[in-house]
């Protein structure tokens, strides 16, 4: 008995050595450790640039005053007071200039006579110059742009209006400017309440951060796909083969190696996230790490299975491209899927649709790590599988013949 | 009569329809050297990726100190060092550091494992460098860290595919005189190569191999003997009398 733990535990150290192997082998090399670490840190920083700000329009409006009256300055200044908009002036020539290299796709041109036009309560024009169909962002600026204009239309008309009937009664413009620009500022006359169906922008988020995320961690089939082609280009498998360690123990090895670097980049890009973005406290932070560790393993193994197949590294590297990015677009890694239809139906079987649900359900919902069984039992049913076939597919290649 | 450490019965190998190597049998005495010389693909790698049970033989059977190599491999292994033709080297990693990880591999303890280590970067004159990264080292160099990984488990028999290929004539020196130190202290040695001189001058006993087949086998005076005065005959001449001088380009 005494022996048999021994010889188990002497197993366990060869496994745990060769997993040591591949982190002092990353440690060293200082430009694959640079880019290890900076990857996780680039991803966050696309992940804040896109997600980190108001998910609402915003947008610039391209604005041309050929006017410069009262009307003019009072449209723009409108025009800047609203939230989803800020205004960047231009000269005309500069603005067409912007627009023929397509810098902007719409230009608003106040031209002139428009204060005056206004002034006297006669219908008023703007000028839109566009590229093309002006873009989705020139639309809604436009639209936005039209709805100020008819604004300040009203108002004058309403002015002009007010001037000719209180006349006899000796108001004064001046007094009728002053109510006017108290009932404007006073508030909207229609209050608004959102109401969102569907994920809010909060849910958003999430599926976004659990994407990146997910989509990281499947990074590492390749890496883990490359683990036994490198050994087997670098002669040091066979080498390996002939000392007491066998191939299982090579495999759980590079299996532990692939959990283990890819782990230490998740937590990085976790830490980032929870702390930028508060998507929730310890317990969401050890269940969503658990949930990685979990497709960790999954997706090392598979690497695991590709490797052993592989004779190549372009053959590794491009079956660990196409497996990525199938489950990236199959898997719903960004866009949600329903489980209807045939997109549903292929989802199904791709790992990260499971465990993205599973992540969601932690962050959005409030669920512990303990509800997501059935994501859990699906990557541990995949690692094993995995470690099994990458077993059995190693002994038809010439390296691993006899082991 | 001396013990027969090694003995090969019979040893076939085949890939698909081709035959690589065809019933080859040998005996290698212990505190022998004994030479496997052959044009390129005659079949000695194979040969020796057998013995060292990376390669499962399709036929035949070979013992290495008394241990059969199909039925008892994991035994079978901690008896052998396997020194391979193309470097097996992390190059990241320092010499001592690919020694001592290839030492606990084949079962010593950590501080066994560097002062073994240390012992062996002494034999083969690498011991000032053995924390620089074998990455940075001359082709010689690294032929000896690969010879000094495969002593690291101190093995009785010890397989030798070409240890002196592409390196300069100091270290080529320094392998020679560390094989013949290795079998003075016990050690069989398995020994390939392309060289006749060396052959000559290491080899107690040659095997000359061609198309998988064993050929001829001797020691060098006895088979410059077969083609004639042995002192005036060199091993090069019988090598090609017996393979023929056609080229022989494996792809």
């Amino acid at each position: 008995m005494r022996a048999v733990f021994a010889g188990v535990f002497a197993r366990l150290i060869r496994v745990g050595l060769l997993a040591t192997l591949e982190i002092r082998r990353m440690l060293v090399n200082r430009g694959e450790l640079a880019f290890g670490l900076a990857l996780p840190i680039v991803l966050f920083t696309l992940m804040y640039g896109a997600f980190g700000q108001d998910v609402a329009f915003r947008g610039v409006a391209q604005v041309v005053d050929l006017d410069g009256g009262v009307g003019a300055r009072a449209f723009v200044e409108r025009l800047d007071a609203l939230d989803e908009i800020s205004v960047r002036e231009r000269t005309f020539s500069d603005a067409e200039r912007a627009l023929e290299r397509s810098a902007i796709l719409l230009a608003i041109v106040i031209p002139d006579g428009f204060s005056e036009g206004l002034e006297r309560g006669e219908t008023v024009s703007l000028r839109l110059l566009q590229h093309g169909n002006g873009g989705d962002e020139g639309q809604v600026v436009a639209a936005l742009a039209r709805a100020v204009a008819l604004g300040l239309r009203r108002e004058a008309g309403l002015r002009t209006q007010l001037a000719t009937a209180l006349e006899e009664q000796e108001v004064t413009l001046e007094e009728i400017d002053a109510t006017l620009t108290e009932l404007r500022t006073a508030g909207p006359a229609v209050g608004v309440q959102l109401r969102t169906t569907g994920e809010s922008n909060d849910g958003f988020l999430v599926r976004m951060v659990a994407g990146l995320l997910v989509m990281f961690v499947m990074f590492s089939v390749t890496l883990s796909s490359q683990y036994l082609v490198e050994e087997r280009q670098l002669g040091t498998l066979e080498r390996l083969l002939t000392t007491r360690m066998n191939a299982l123990e090579l495999f759980l090895g590079k299996f532990l190696a692939g959990i283990a670097r890819g782990g230490v980049q998740s937590v990085l890009l976790l830490t980032l996230a929870f702390l930028t973005f508060r998507l929730g406290g310890v317990a969401e932070f050890g269940s969503m790490l658990l949930l990685t560790l979990f497709l960790l393993a999954a997706v090392s193994a598979i690497g695991l299975v590709i490797g052993a197949l592989a004779r190549t590294p372009d053959q590794a590297s491009w079956a660990a491209a196409f497996l990525t990015t199938y489950m990236a677009i199959f898997g719903g890694n960004f866009i949600e899927i329903s489980n209807e239809g045939v997109l549903g139906w292929i989802s199904q079987f791709t790992l990260n649709r499971h465990i993205m649900d599973a992540m969601i359900a932690v962050l959005s919902l409030g669920e512990s790590v303990g509800q997501q069984v059935g994501a859990i039992a699906l990557m541990l049913i995949t690692a094993l599988l995995g470690l099994i076939l990458a077993r059995w597919s190693f002994r038809f290649s010439a390296a691993g013949a006899v082991a | 009569m001396a013990e027969d450490f090694l003995q090969v019965e019979q040893l076939s190998k085949s890939f698909g329809a081709t035959t690589v190597v065809a019933e080859v049998s040998f005996r290698v005495q212990r505190q022998e050297i004994f030479g496997l010389l052959g044009p390129n693909g005659a079949g000695k790698t194979t040969t020796i990726r057998m013995l060292a049970t990376v390669l499962k033989p399709t036929a035949g059977e070979a013992f290495i100190g008394g241990h059969a190599l199909t039925t008892e491999g994991a035994a079978l292994r901690r008896l052998i060092g396997v020194c391979p033709q193309e470097l097996a080297l992390y190059p990241e990693l320092s010499a001592l550091d690919n020694l001592v990880f290839f030492g606990r591999m084949a079962g010593l303890s950590g501080r066994q494992a560097r002062a073994t280590a240390q012992e062996n970067l002494d034999v083969v004159g690498l011991l000032e460098v053995a924390g620089r990264r074998v990455e940075t080292f001359s082709g010689g160099m690294k032929r000896r860290v690969n010879l000094a990984i495969s002593l690291m488990n101190r093995p009785q028999l010890l397989f030798l595919d070409e240890p002196t290929v592409g390196i300069d004539p100091q270290s080529r020196n320094r392998i020679f005189e560390t094989v013949e130190g290795l079998r003075d202290e016990g050690m069989t040695i398995l020994y390939t190569t392309h060289y006749m001189e060396e052959a000559d001058r290491l080899c107690n006993r040659l095997g000359i191999m061609d198309q998988g087949r064993l050929i001829a086998l001797g020691s060098p005076q006895e088979l410059k003997a077969m083609i004639g005065d042995p002192d005036q005959v060199t091993l090069e001449q019988v090598f090609l009398e017996l393979t023929g001088r056609t080229l022989r380009d494996t792809v």
